[in-house]
C-alpha cells in the first residue's frame, strides 16, 4: 500500500513539475520568429498603411463637405478605393479587438443593405455596433454612397440627407482602425510571445484566421457567392464593390487579386513592402518536413495558389460581366481556389496539428 | 479440462476487490459527468445542434433536447449510489441505461472510453459489487464473506481485452514504420515544459514511443496478472497513463484505467484500502461494524454466468469484424469503432456536398447551416457520417420543395501525414446508397505514395 502511494506521489510530482524555467533548447522550430515576422513586417505596416489611407479618405470627405463639387467628389472616390484596396491586406487578421468589435463585418459586409442605409441617412439614430447595421456601414456602404446614389453628386449638392451619413461612416472606420492599429503596436511583444499550441495562442489564432479568411472572405464572398456556388444560380450583383464596378468594369477583380496577393504574401512571410522574405507558414511547413507526394507541402500550396491566381487573372477584368456571360469559366477558376482550401484545411492543419476552433465564427 | 473449469467456477475469494472497484468506478463516473457539465458540453453536444448523427440501427433513439440534462442527473445520482453501494443493482442498471442512452444520442462524440464505460457498466450489472463494504449490507444486516473468483477475474479479462486489442491495432505500417501519427502529434507538443522543445522534436523519441506503446499495450495485462511483476506493471500503468494525459486531451480516461488496474492486486491490498477508509472517513459517521449477524456466500447463478459468457464472446469477436472489409481500415473505417483502435490516426477531412437539381443545375451546401463545427469536422472524414448527412440533406431540400435531387460528396481526406486525396466517389449519388454492413464501394481506395 505504501509502495503504491509513493508511486502515486512520485508520478504526481513528475506530472506537476510544469512551468520549468529553463527549457533545454533543442533544434525545434522557433515559432515566435514566424509571429515576429508576420507582426512586424506584415500586420503592423499593413495596418499603418490602411490607417493612413483611411485618414486620407476622412480628409477628402471633410474637404468635400466644405466644398461640395465634382473635383472633391472625385478625390473622395479615389481615396475610398485606395483605402478599400489597403483593407484587403488586413481583413485576414481578425484578432483581439478587431474580432471583439466585429471589425471585419463592420468594414466589409456586402452586398450592402440599401434600404437600411436610406433609413439611417433619413432618420439618424443608428448604432453602428448593432449587427443589424453591419451592412449599412463600411466600404460597401461607401460604395453605394459614392457610386450608387441615383443622382450622384446631385444628391449631395442639393443639401440632401447623405453628407452627414457619409461622414459618420468614414469617421467610424477611422476611429476603429486607429484603435486596432494602436493595439497592434502596443501589444506587439505580448502577441509574438504567445506561440504555444493552444486554442487561444497567437500562433493558432493567426493560422486559423488565415485559413478562415481564405475559405470565407476570399473564396466564398468574392467568388463563390456571386457565381452561385451556394445558391444554384449566379448572383452577379453580389460581387464586392458592385457600384464602382459598374462604373469602372474592373473594381471587383482588382480587389480580389489584391486580396489573393495578400494571402500569398502572408503565407510566405513576405513583408508588406515586398522587400524581405521572412519566416512564414512556408518555412514552418518546411521544418515539419511536410513531404507529400514527393512535393513539399509549402511548394504544393504555392503552386495551387499560383494556378488559382492564373485562372482568376485569365477572367475578364469585369468579374460581374464574366459571371453573366460565362459562368462556367468563373466556376472553373473557383475550383482552383477551392483546391487551396482543401490543402490548407486538411494537409496543412494535419501537419501543424492545431485546434481549429470555428465555434466563434459566424457563417457568412 | 472441464473438471478444472468447474473447479475454477466454484472457487471463491473475499469480496474486497469488488468493493474498492465499485467505489473507484462510482467516483470516477461522478467526476466524469460533472466535468462534462462544467465544460458546457451537454449544451454544445446534445441540446444545441439541429441534427444528431446516430448509430446504425439506433436511429430511432428519441432526442430529448433540454431534457437531456435529466439523463445526466440520473447518471450522476446513480454514480453516487453505486459508490455507496446503496440499492446497487438498481443503481448500476440505471447508470448503464442512462449512460448508454446519452452515448447513443450523438455519434459525433464517440470515444472508445465511453464505449468502455457502457459495456463495463453492463457487465457490472451481473457482478456482486455490493457484496462488502456497502450500505446494502447494512440494510440487509448481512455480510458476504466470499464471492466466486470469476466475478473479479472477468473485470480483469475485460481490461485485458481492451489492452491487447489496442496493442494489436498498433501493429500497422503507419504506427511502427513511419511512427505516425505520433510524429505529428509529439512534434506539435513543442510548448511542453522541459521536454517539448527538444525531446518531442526527436525522431527517435517518436519511434521509441510508438514501439513502446505497442509493447506496453500487449504486455501489460500479463505483467499485471503475474504476481512478481505486478508492482512494476502498476508503476508502468501509472507512468504510461499520466504521460498520455500530459500529452493528449483524453479527459478522464487515463485515471479510469489507473483506478481500474487496482483490481489486479490481491485481497490483502484491497482490505488495507477498506480498513483505511473505515478508520478515516467512516470513523466520523459511526459506521457500525462487527454487529452484522448473517454471513452469506454469494454463489454463481447459471443464467448470469451464461450472459457473462455471451458478453465476452461478443467482446472478443466484435473487434475482429474488420477482416471482412478490404483495404486500409484507418482509411475506410469499416469495423473501426468498438475495437479499441485508439490514437491510431491523424485524419482530417474537408467534405462539401453538391446538390444537383432535376434540371441538372447544382449548388453546394454550406455545412455551417446544418452542423456544428465539431460535427462538421467529424463528418468530414468518416464515411458513415457522410452518408447519414447526405440523406439528411436529401430530406431537407425535399422539404424545401426541391424534388428528385441528387446529392454528391466532394471529399478530400488526409490520413497520417499523407497528401489529401479524394475520399468519396464524386459520381455516386449518395441518396441511392443505404447504410449497411456491406463493403462501401463508394469510398475511393487509399492511394499509397
Amino acid at each position: 500500500m505504501k509502495k503504491i502511494l509513493s508511486i502515486f506521489t512520485i508520478v504526481a510530482v513528475f506530472a506537476s513539475c510544469g512551468g520549468g524555467e529553463d527549457p533545454i533548447t533543442g533544434d525545434g522550430y522557433d515559432r515566435s520568429s514566424l509571429l515576429a515576422n508576420v507582426t512586424d513586417n506584415i500586420i503592423i505596416p499593413a495596418y499603418q498603411n490602411f490607417y493612413d489611407d483611411v485618414v486620407a479618405l476622412d480628409n477628402a470627405v471633410m474637404a468635400f463637405a466644405t466644398q461640395t463639387d465634382q473635383a472633391n467628389f472625385d478625390i473622395v472616390e479615389e481615396k475610398w478605393f485606395s483605402a478599400y484596396r489597403s483593407w484587403q491586406h488586413v481583413e485576414m487578421f481578425d484578432i483581439n479587438t478587431a474580432e471583439l468589435i466585429n471589425f471585419r463585418k463592420k468594414i466589409n459586409s456586402y452586398p450592402c443593405n440599401t434600404i437600411r442605409i436610406e433609413l439611417n441617412a433619413a432618420n439618424g439614430g443608428y448604432d453602428f455596433d448593432d449587427a443589424n447595421h453591419f451592412a449599412a456601414q463600411g466600404f460597401p456602404t461607401l460604395d453605394y454612397l459614392i457610386n450608387g446614389l441615383p443622382n450622384g453628386l446631385g444628391d449631395y449638392t442639393s443639401g440632401g440627407i447623405y453628407m452627414s451619413y457619409l461622414q459618420d461612416v468614414v469617421n467610424d472606420i477611422k476611429v476603429n482602425t486607429n484603435i486596432i492599429k494602436n493595439e497592434w503596436m502596443s501589444n506587439r511583444d505580448e502577441f509574438i510571445s504567445s506561440s504555444a499550441n493552444t486554442a487561444t495562442s497567437s500562433l493558432n489564432k493567426l493560422t486559423n484566421d488565415l485559413i478562415f479568411y481564405y475559405e470565407k472572405g476570399l473564396r466564398a464572398n468574392k467568388i463563390g457567392i456571386p457565381v452561385g456556388i451556394f445558391s444554384g444560380s449566379a448572383l452577379p450583383q453580389n460581387v464586392e464593390c458592385y457600384y464602382y464596378n459598374l462604373e469602372t468594369g474592373t473594381a471587383s477583380k482588382t480587389l480580389l487579386m489584391e486580396a489573393f496577393d495578400a494571402v500569398k504574401k502572408a503565407f510566405n512571410g513576405i513583408s508588406f513592402d515586398e522587400n524581405t522574405d521572412g519566416e512564414g507558414w512556408d518555412n514552418y511547413l518546411q521544418y515539419l518536413n511536410a513531404l507529400s507526394n514527393g512535393v513539399d507541402l509549402d511548394t504544393d500550396v504555392n503552386q495551387t495558389f499560383d494556378e488559382a491566381i492564373d485562372a482568376l487573372t485569365n477572367l475578364e477584368d469585369d468579374l460581374m460581366n464574366q459571371i453573366i456571360v460565362d459562368e462556367l469559366k468563373v466556376r472553373a477558376a473557383y475550383d482552383k481556389v477551392q483546391r487551396g482550401t482543401v490543402l490548407l484545411k486538411t494537409d496543412m492543419l494535419g501537419y501543424l496539428n492545431i485546434d481549429v476552433d470555428y465555434l466563434d465564427a459566424d457563417g457568412d | 479440462m472441464t473438471i478444472k473449469l468447474r473447479e475454477y467456477f466454484q472457487s471463491t475469494r473475499g469480496a474486497e476487490p469488488l468493493a474498492v472497484f465499485r467505489i473507484g468506478f462510482g467516483l470516477m463516473m461522478l467526476y466524469s459527468i460533472m466535468r462534462f457539465y462544467f465544460m458546457g458540453w451537454i449544451d454544445k453536444v446534445y441540446v444545441k445542434p439541429n441534427f444528431h448523427f446516430k448509430y446504425y440501427g439506433f436511429e430511432w433513439i428519441p432526442e430529448l433536447g433540454e431534457y437531456t440534462y435529466i439523463l445526466f442527473v440520473l447518471c450522476a445520482l446513480s454514480s453516487i449510489t453505486i459508490a455507496l453501494g446503496f440499492k446497487y443493482r438498481i443503481s448500476i442498471i440505471l447508470f448503464f441505461l442512462s449512460f448508454t442512452y446519452i452515448e447513443l444520442l450523438e455519434k459525433t462524440v464517440y470515444l472508445n472510453h465511453y464505449y468502455f464505460i457502457s459495456i463495463l457498466s453492463f457487465l457490472l450489472i451481473f457482478l456482486p459489487l455490493n457484496a462488502s463494504f456497502s450500505i446494502d449490507n447494512l440494510i440487509r444486516n448481512t455480510k458476504t464473506i466470499s464471492v466466486p473468483s470469476w466475478t473479479i477475474d472477468c473485470i480483469k479479462l475485460l481490461l485485458a481485452i481492451v489492452y491487447i486489442y489496442a496493442g494489436l491495432a498498433k501493429i500497422n505500417y503507419d504506427w511502427l514504420i513511419d511512427a505516425m501519427p505520433l510524429k505529428l502529434w509529439l512534434t506539435s507538443k513543442y510548448d511542453l515544459p522541459i521536454i517539448g522543445e527538444y525531446f518531442m522534436q526527436q525522431v527517435w523519441v517518436h519511434y521509441l514511443m510508438s514501439w513502446g506503446g505497442m509493447i506496453y499495450d500487449l504486455s501489460i495485462p500479463f505483467l499485471l496478472i503475474y504476481k512478481r511483476t505486478r508492482n512494476f506493471a502498476f508503476f508502468m500503468v501509472v507512468v504510461f497513463h499520466v504521460f498520455t494525459r500530459i500529452l493528449f486531451p483524453i479527459g478522464v480516461f487515463p485515471y479510469v484505467m489507473i483506478i481500474s488496474a487496482l483490481i489486479f492486486f490481491d485481497n490483502s491490498f484491497h482490505e488495507k484500502i477498506i480498513n483505511y477508509l473505515k478508520r478515516t472517513i467512516l470513523a466520523i459517521s459511526n459506521y457500525k461494524t462487527g454487529k452484522i449477524k448473517n454471513e452469506v456466500k454469494y454463489t454463481t447463478n447459471r443464467p448470469v454466468l451464461f450472459i457473462v459468457c455471451v458478453f465476452f464472446a461478443i467482446q472478443i469477436s466484435l473487434p475482429l469484424r474488420s477482416v471482412f472489409y478490404p483495404g486500409n481500415i484507418m482509411w475506410h473505417e469499416q469495423g473501426y469503432r468498438f475495437s479499441w483502435r485508439v490514437m491510431l490516426m491523424e485524419k482530417i477531412g474537408y467534405t462539401t456536398f453538391k446538390i444537383e437539381k432535376q434540371d441538372g443545375k447544382y449548388f453546394y451546401v454550406d455545412n455551417e447551416d446544418h452542423l456544428t463545427s465539431y460535427q462538421e469536422k467529424q463528418m468530414s472524414f468518416q464515411p458513415d457520417f457522410i452518408l447519414e448527412y447526405a440523406h439528411y440533406l436529401g430530406k431537407y431540400y425535399n422539404q424545401q420543395g426541391l424534388k428528385n435531387i441528387k446529392v454528391f460528396a466532394e471529399s478530400y481526406v488526409s490520413l497520417n501525414g499523407r497528401k489529401s486525396q479524394k475520399y468519396i466517389d464524386p459520381n455516386v449519388n449518395l441518396l441511392e446508397v443505404e447504410e449497411s454492413f456491406k463493403n462501401k464501394t463508394w469510398i475511393m481506395p487509399l492511394k499509397y505514395d
